[in-house]
């Protein structure tokens, strides 16, 4: 069997074959612990310094605000917890957009357990974070706010830098938090023009190995730290650094930078002959927020749920990403899709495709080929009850 | 305490009891062979293990780490009770040495607001030694509690039982006793294949028969891609958590996709529930003949769902040519959530992965199937075509913990 065409990039990206290369040599022989001061430990502190500078480059930052963790659920818990804990002396609100992933809402629920207010940002007909919406819900005592840029299962550009400004006036004591695991590779990432506080990445989603990710903080705000060691990155994620991973991010966080503007000219191509193939099928319906981009895109297939075609097509060599498995109880499916405007029914129909720098190369005719054929499969009549 | 009181360290040997299988006579000696085999294939991946039969007990003695030599083979079938001891040479004095370091052990790590009791319990096997059980009793009570105030003898659940087990090849003492599952010893009843779903039931009823000294092998099916590679992982991960208990196992996953797509189209849908189980039948009765397993073992409890009434069981059991065991049949839900639990198969099951596509289950299943009907329905399908070649395309795993 050929290789799978892997679209489901938004769950995670194959490694790059240059930042494996990269990341070798810091499992052998010149591995080291970053905090000691030998030879070795002196050059992997340079290495993780090249990194640092490479990851705020890629996303409008300044180097001294990159504090590197395991990924991105870290990141956007220290985000959270951290500006939450230390603006607490100012208020006791948080506004947190409704569509946001897992480890972001969960954290919210967990703010509210210590006795934060707990404010939801809906999304508007469009799809999009409702700015009105948000300047009623902004006030004074107000002091995080988070809301992603590139959302994962619509590919939706939610307009960051409009919501900073109304923070920064109706919300003055605010941490504005943004989740940008979507973002980097896909569009212009700036933490700068946004006017954000602080932005969580991924390196596993672009082409980077898993384990390694960042908050990148604007520097303005304070955090109280959610874990306590021995002081590395700024007190703010004590611990050993993850040295190959680390260097592998800052690789693959340049690539994903440098390589963009080809990238995401592909994928708006990849997007257009597949919608203009999947046009010709009929029974489905493709997500279209106001602002994307195009690498994501969330589709409605027609019946049985989404799992069951996901297997079908996954048999079929095409590997893409479900919402909720077929059993899924109604507690249990995507808050996000709702968010987005989805009844229950679609939701259990959702499937995404999501395309990388690798998959972005595949054909889209064989994809709709591949759609056509299990929509032909799935629609086989059984003999009816009787 | 006084300066002079013996320190002692972690336990260096096990003392393995074993419960039924003392009482089987004639197959006594294969019994215990077969609890040995099984207890150094249980122990082999903590320590290098020396196994000594001595009568009505093993002792077992580990290369390191006793503590978990012991808590592991608390947890092979056969074993009625283990106990981490240390050992001493077969001479009072010494003994009373050992006894009092292991009492003083058991006595600090008592919880506090239990009241400390204790008795001697021993067992003189080698009967050249100079005292009766009886007399060494006493002796090493005195011995153990001289100069100890506030601790009372008690005959019976004292607080500290301190075991003296003295045998011609050296002397175990212990206080500590953990219970093990019973059962016999795994392999000595034959050979049994599971059908084994994601379900809770089915690892239950695996594990009651496994303990009843089954040699178990599990067998799957599978309707990919109707149902996703994480239903299949499941099972996998269910067959490993059982081999706990018996070491290695077998595991057939059967593409079940072709058989449930002609059933859900020839068949009317109330009776597919059955038809589909009919064909697992057929095709697990046809895998034992062929690689030796001597019955089929399934998860069925009477009444628990529409596939399981009286009516229904008949029907799909007359689809088998080997005998069918359910030891699960009398057991509530609950009876039997509470095992998995206890054995650890609770968790994993408990993780929502469907085991039948949606597409392939009928809304109103049949409650009173009738087996000329299934036969009627069955007529209508290359039965023998579709066992055949989902055995021809059988995938075979090889289970090993």
């Amino acid at each position: 069997m050929t290789d799978p065409i892997q679209l489901d990039a938004a769950a995670t990206t194959p490694l790059d074959a240059r930042v494996l290369e990269a990341m070798l040599p810091w499992f052998t022989e010149r591995a080291a612990n970053a905090s000691t001061r030998s030879g070795p430990g002196a050059r992997a502190r340079a290495a993780l310094e090249e990194a640092r500078e490479r990851v705020a480059r890629a996303c409008g930052a300044r180097a001294s605000g990159v504090v590197f963790t395991s990924g991105a659920t870290e990141a956007n818990n220290l985000a959270l917890l951290g500006a939450a804990r230390a603006r607490a002396k100012h208020g006791r609100r948080v506004l947190v957009g409704s569509s946001e992933h897992a480890c972001v809402r969960e954290c919210a629920l967990a703010l509210g357990r210590e006795g934060f207010v707990v404010d939801w940002l809906a999304l508007d007909t469009g799809g999009l974070c409702d700015l009105e919406r948000a300047a009623e819900l902004l006030r004074e005592d107000t002091v995080l706010v988070a809301q992603m840029l590139v959302h994962n299962e619509s590919g939706a550009v939610h307009p960051v830098r409009e919501l900073a400004r109304l923070v920064r006036s109706r919300a003055p004591r605010a941490h504005l938090h943004v989740d940008a695991v979507q973002a980097l590779g896909k569009l212009e990432l700036s933490l700068l023009s946004l006017g954000a506080d602080s932005l969580a990445l991924s390196a596993h989603k672009l082409h980077g190995p898993q384990g390694a990710g960042a908050l990148v903080l604007s520097g303005e705000r304070p955090l109280a730290p959610i874990t306590f060691g021995g002081g590395q990155e700024r007190g703010l994620r004590p611990g050993t650094e993850n040295l190959a991973a680390i260097v592998g991010f800052g690789l693959a966080a340049e690539l994903a930078e440098r390589e963009r503007p080809r990238f995401s000219a592909a994928a708006e191509r990849w997007r257009a002959d597949f919608l203009a193939g999947l046009a010709a099928l009929g029974g489905w319906r493709v997500l279209e927020p106001q602002v994307r981009v195009p690498a994501i895109l969330g589709l409605v297939a027609p019946e049985p749920a989404s799992e069951i075609r996901r297997n079908h097509l996954e048999a079929r060599g095409i590997l893409t990403g479900a919402g909720s498995a077929c059993q899924a109880t109604k507690a249990n499916l995507s808050p996000s899709l709702a968010a987005l405007g989805l009844d229950e029914a679609s939701i259990r129909r959702f499937l995404r495709l999501s395309l990388s720098r690798e998959s972005v190369a595949c054909d889209p005719g064989v994809v709709v080929e591949a759609l056509r054929a299990v929509d032909t499969e799935l629609a086989r009549p059984a003999r009816s009850a009787r | 305490m006084s300066e002079a009181e013996p320190t002692l360290g972690a336990p260096e040997r096990v003392v393995v009891r074993y419960g039924e299988l003392a009482l089987k006579g004639g197959n006594r000696v294969d019994f215990e062979r077969a609890l040995v085999r099984n207890l150094k294939d249980a122990l082999k991946r903590i320590a290098p293990v020396v196994i000594e039969r001595q009568r009505g007990r093993l002792l077992v003695t580990p290369e390191a780490r006793a503590e978990e030599i012991a808590e592991r083979a608390a947890r092979v079938f056969g074993v009625k009770s283990v106990s981490p001891a240390w050992g001493c040479p077969s001479d009072p004095e010494a003994i009373a040495r050992l006894a009092r370091a292991v009492f003083l052990d058991a006595l600090a790590q008592l919880p506090r607001g239990v009241e400390p009791s204790m008795r001697v319990r021993s067992n003189r096997a080698d009967k050249r030694f100079p005292m009766t059980s009886i007399e060494l009793d006493r002796y090493l009570g005195d011995r153990v509690l001289g100069g100890i105030d506030g601790v009372r003898v008690q005959m019976d659940e004292p607080a500290i039982e301190l075991g003296v087990d003295v045998r011609m090849e050296g002397v175990s003492v212990f206080a500590r006793r953990i219970a093990g599952p019973g059962g016999l010893p795994v392999g000595t009843q034959g050979r049994g294949l599971c059908l084994l779903s994601g379900g809770i039931d089915s690892p239950v009823a695996a594990w009651m028969s496994m303990k009843r000294g089954l040699a178990m092998s599990f067998i799957g099916f599978h309707s990919w891609p109707y149902i996703g590679e994480a239903s299949k992982q499941k099972v996998i991960t269910l067959a490993r958590s059982l081999c706990e208990w018996q070491s290695r196992a077998r595991l057939y996953i059967v593409p079940f996709a072709p058989i449930q797509l002609a059933i859900r189209d020839r068949a009317p849908a109330s009776y597919r529930t059955i038809l589909y189980r009919r064909m697992m039948q057929r095709i697990a009765s046809r895998i034992s003949e062929r690689d030796g397993q001597d019955v089929l073992v399934t998860g069925e409890s009477l009444g628990q769902v529409a596939s399981q009434t009286l009516d229904n069981l008949r029907c799909i059991e007359l689809a088998a040519s080997r005998s069918v065991l359910r030891p699960l049949v009398a057991l509530d839900k609950e009876e039997i959530i509470a095992i998995a639990r206890r054995i650890g198969t609770f968790e994993i099951s408990n993780v929502q992965e469907p085991d039948c596509c949606t597409v392939f289950l009928p809304e109103h299943p049949v409650i009173r199937g009738v087996p000329s009907e299934c036969e009627r329905f069955e007529s209508e399908l290359d039965v023998e075509g579709l066992v055949s070649t989902a055995i021809a395309e059988v995938e075979i795993l090889r289970i090993e913990r």
